[in-house]
């Protein structure tokens, strides 16, 4: 944006912060917010979509549709919160030392997965064994993701530690 | 042979490179809790760093619970910048 004598320039003030500590009205129904930060949500992601895809697919189509974006969405909103909420409680339950090793590994690596592959490898084995979830990449033929046909030197260490 | 003298300036050039480089590296790592710090932080990376320090109110660090304290839902800040109408 240029400034010239027609177009003099917008002025600049210092920011404002807002805080609002009134609750939701009493009539909206009250859900649980999600606890997890951004590492371990990053890490549970391709699990709370393959658990929550009707969810967020309804809730997505309804905010595509709708006038007012999320205020018309809410109740699909909270099912999508209520389902990834359970997908962090089962994984806590039954995976944790796995999942703790691999978002300890993408909060080092600046949220890289392509750098937390040796950890993801045995998380990705202990939720599908216990919760029967697979990470399938969106828009992908859908083979699942360590299922290497000729592996190189780095897949077959990632193998190797998935059948341990 | 070289006398040991003459080497001493290189040795004093590689110590002083040596702990300058351990004292940066240090600092950062202590700033960020034992991790490397963030780089090429976009609006979505700044968003969900200031949406863990509403969680945890500790500078990058995480947490795993399924669900969040009761005063996470009232917590946000938006920021706005005031426009004079003079």
């Amino acid at each position: 944006m240029t400034t010239s004598k027609t177009n003099p320039r917008e002025p600049h003030s210092l920011p404002y912060y807002i805080t609002d500590p009134t609750p939701l009205p009493s009539h909206i129904p009250s859900v649980p917010e999600i606890g997890a930060t951004s590492a371990p949500l990053l890490s549970a992601s391709y699990f709370i979509g393959a658990r929550c895809a009707p969810y967020s697919e309804d809730f997505m189509l309804c905010r595509s549709q709708s006038r007012t974006g999320e205020m018309d969405c809410l109740k699909e909103g909270r099912r999508v919160t209520r389902c990834a909420i359970s997908v962090l409680e089962d994984i806590n339950k039954n995976c944790q030392n796995e999942f703790r090793k691999h978002w300890g590994c993408l909060e080092n690596e600046n949220h890289d997965l392509s750098r937390c592959r040796l950890d993801e490898a045995p998380l990705n084995a202990c939720v599908a064994k216990f919760l029967s979830l697979t990470k399938v990449i969106p828009d992908s033929d859908g083979t699942p993701i360590n299922d290497y046909e000729t592996p190189s030197y780095f897949q077959k260490k990632v193998k190797a530690k998935y059948e341990q | 042979m070289i006398p040991f003298e003459a080497l001493l300036p290189y040795g004093v050039i590689i110590i002083m490179f040596g702990v300058a480089g351990t004292g940066m590296s240090a600092a950062k790592l202590l700033r960020e809790g034992g991790n490397k710090p963030r780089v090429h932080r976009d609006a979505w990376d700044k968003m969900m760093m200031e949406r863990d320090m509403r969680l945890t109110r500790e500078y990058r660090k995480q947490s795993d619970e399924p669900i969040a304290p009761e005063d996470f839902k009232t917590s946000s800040v938006w920021r706005a910048s005031r426009i004079w109408d003079d």
